[in-house]
């Protein structure tokens, strides 16, 4: 059973914010979606062990190397608020 | 005759025995998406450097100059693939004026291949939907019928492609969002095995099951274009060390031996009487061609929706978790602190279905849900690859219907989520087990929709693919 709570602690950990109205929407297609969900509990898994998948022996690590990549400009161009080459948020600390 | 009639293998060798211009095919690309832009395909085109670059490789190739395998054609990237200097939206408000610092590294080996890219692909805002009703910018239309959905996300790369507006495009397949709209449009869409194509410069929504891969008008065009993407890269640890083949290789070698899997799970009441038929009468053409059909079980398949609506909602939550109103994209006009500034940039720019997304995941994820949702899944995911490769034990290949019922209407199922997340029910199942497999058209139903039929095969062997999709492409090359 997801609540209306539920939805309110969800959005808030999502970072989102909903009306009452598109909160109370949720509740209903949380579960609906969530009852699909429920068929993964039909399916026996106690043999099913996941550690060995941790590690894709396939795969390779990138070397250690000191490479060319973006400069700070670069990264900071696309940033809605910019200065100096640095992201710009509001004051989070406040003075004394 | 228009080049666009085409395919792209047919114009390529037309661009390199001096026959055309790679000017002349852009200009004539620019002319059909001028005519269909209606179908709200494409989100961003570059008509002037197109012409320039064109007029370049035409230069270089008539100097005998040497020239890149897809040298002069013209293609479109799905709007979440990075291309240096481009805006990449991914058909989201939050990124309406994103522009891409780098280019992903497919799109960095077309460009490389002197392919030219002249635009961007409309798709459901983060890849997440069936319909390509859920874009910022507005549905894509069904160039076969407007009135209908062309599928997605990928449906504006179906759709250019479907319209001729372009010789191939990318798309990227999280649950079916390469072979859905390449089923609805008719046209021939792969989703190759989970690394064989890096994934760098992509934009993330799934990380453990996206994956890029082309979409053309045919089987030949499609292998030439994976041949270019695929390998491993360094910038990507998921992707493959595994050799690249020449994917064209085999095309001709025809179907004599072939074993044909054929599971009764992707034979469903669901499926549409039409559906069932084109698909019964695929499967008795590849007997009489000379190939073994298979009786193939796959008992756990039915779970794999619900596998993938847990392990796709988390990594999709985590990986938006990164859309803050700071780094990138869109900040909100007015917010009381940085918190605050993170809640309203959030709501304001990303759309419903996106939001849905990250409030599953974020379930699924949450304290006390994990174990039962998340590992429970991953659990089951593995259940379902090792069905899929005991069944690749006894069947060389196996084909299904790409989708229950042809391409439905505007606004059918833009209401009911989970009526819109059934409709990948039979595409899932591959980004599940991580093989490839690939969707091409094999009939149209009574409305003139086209039907699609998914071959799948074992893990990097997308060659028996091409080459089984071939042989009956060629053999219905009349019906097209």
């Amino acid at each position: 059973m997801i609540t209306i709570d539920d939805v309110k602690k969800l959005a808030k950990l999502s970072r989102l914010e909903f009306t009452d109205e598109e909160a109370a929407k949720f509740v209903g297609e949380l579960e609906a979606t969530l009852k699909q969900v429920d068929a993964i509990n039909k399916v026996d898994v106690s043999k099913i062990d996941l550690i060995e998948d941790t590690i894709n022996a396939d795969t390779d690590l990138r070397r250690d190397e000191i490479i060319p990549s973006l400069t700070s400009s670069e990264i900071v161009a696309n940033a809605p608020e910019r200065e100096d080459g640095a992201f710009l948020v509001p004051v989070t600390v406040a003075e004394e | 005759m228009k080049y666009l009639d085409l395919s792209l293998s047919e114009v390529l060798d037309l661009l390199n025995a001096g026959k055309v211009s790679s000017v002349e095919l852009v200009t004539e690309c620019f002319d059909r998406i001028n005519e269909t832009s209606d179908l709200n395909a494409l989100n961003s085109t570059y008509k002037d450097e197109a012409i320039k670059r064109a007029r370049e490789i035409d230069e270089r190739r008539k100097n005998g100059e040497s020239v890149g395998a897809l040298a002069g054609i013209p293609i479109v990237l799905k709007d979440n693939i990075n291309y240096l200097g481009t805006k990449t939206t991914c058909a989201s408000k939050f990124l309406e004026n994103f522009v891409s610092p780098y280019s992903a590294t497919c799109a960095e080996r077309l460009h490389a291949a002197d392919a030219i890219v002249i635009g961007k692909a409309n798709m459901d805002e983060f890849a997440m939907g069936s319909s390509n009703e859920n874009s910022a910018f507005g549905a894509v239309k069904n160039p076969v019928d407007n009135t209908r959905v062309p599928g997605g996300s990928s449906g504006g790369s179906a759709c250019t492609v479907a319209a001729r507006q372009c010789f191939a495009a990318l798309g990227t397949d999280t649950g079916g969002s390469i072979r859905e709209p390449s089923s609805f449009c008719g046209v021939v869409g792969i989703k190759p095995t989970y690394g064989r194509v890096s994934r760098y410069g992509v934009v993330a929504f799934a990380s453990s099951l996206d994956q890029v891969g082309p979409i053309t008008r045919t089987v030949r065009d499609n292998a030439m274009m994976l041949n270019v993407i695929s390998g491993a890269d360094e910038h990507d640890m998921t992707s493959s060390r595994v050799s690249v083949p020449d994917f064209t290789s085999k095309l001709e070698a025809g179907v004599k031996g072939i074993k044909i899997g054929v599971a009764k799970q992707f034979f469903t009441d669901a499926l549409s009487g039409e559906v069932r038929n084109a698909l019964d009468k695929a499967i008795e053409w590849y007997k009489n061609a000379g190939a073994e059909i298979v009786e193939i079980d796959l008992p756990s398949l039915v779970t794999a929706l619900a596998v993938y609506y847990v392990i796709s909602s988390a990594e999709a939550a985590s990986n938006l978790a990164r859309f803050d109103g700071v780094k990138y994209g869109r900040r909100a006009p007015e917010y009381t602190d940085i918190v605050d500034l993170y809640f309203k940039s959030r709501t304001q720019g990303f759309g419903a279905e996106v939001k849905r997304r990250i409030m599953l995941g974020n379930y699924v994820l949450s304290s006390g849900y994990y174990d039962a949702f998340y590992r429970k899944a991953k659990r089951v995911q593995k259940v379902i690859r090792n069905e899929f490769n005991e069944a690749f034990k006894l069947c060389d290949v196996l084909i299904s219907p790409t989708t229950a019922t042809t391409a439905f209407k505007l606004g059918e199922k833009a209401n009911d989520c989970v009526a819109m997340y059934l409709t990948d029910i039979f595409t899932v199942p591959i980004n599940i087990a991580g093989v490839p497999a690939l969707s091409m058209p094999c009939g149209k139903d009574a409305n003139g929709l086209p039907i699609g039929m998914q071959i799948i095969a074992k893990h990097f062997d997308e060659e028996t693919i091409y080459q089984v999709a071939n042989a009956f492409e060629t053999a219905h090359k009349e019906d097209k």
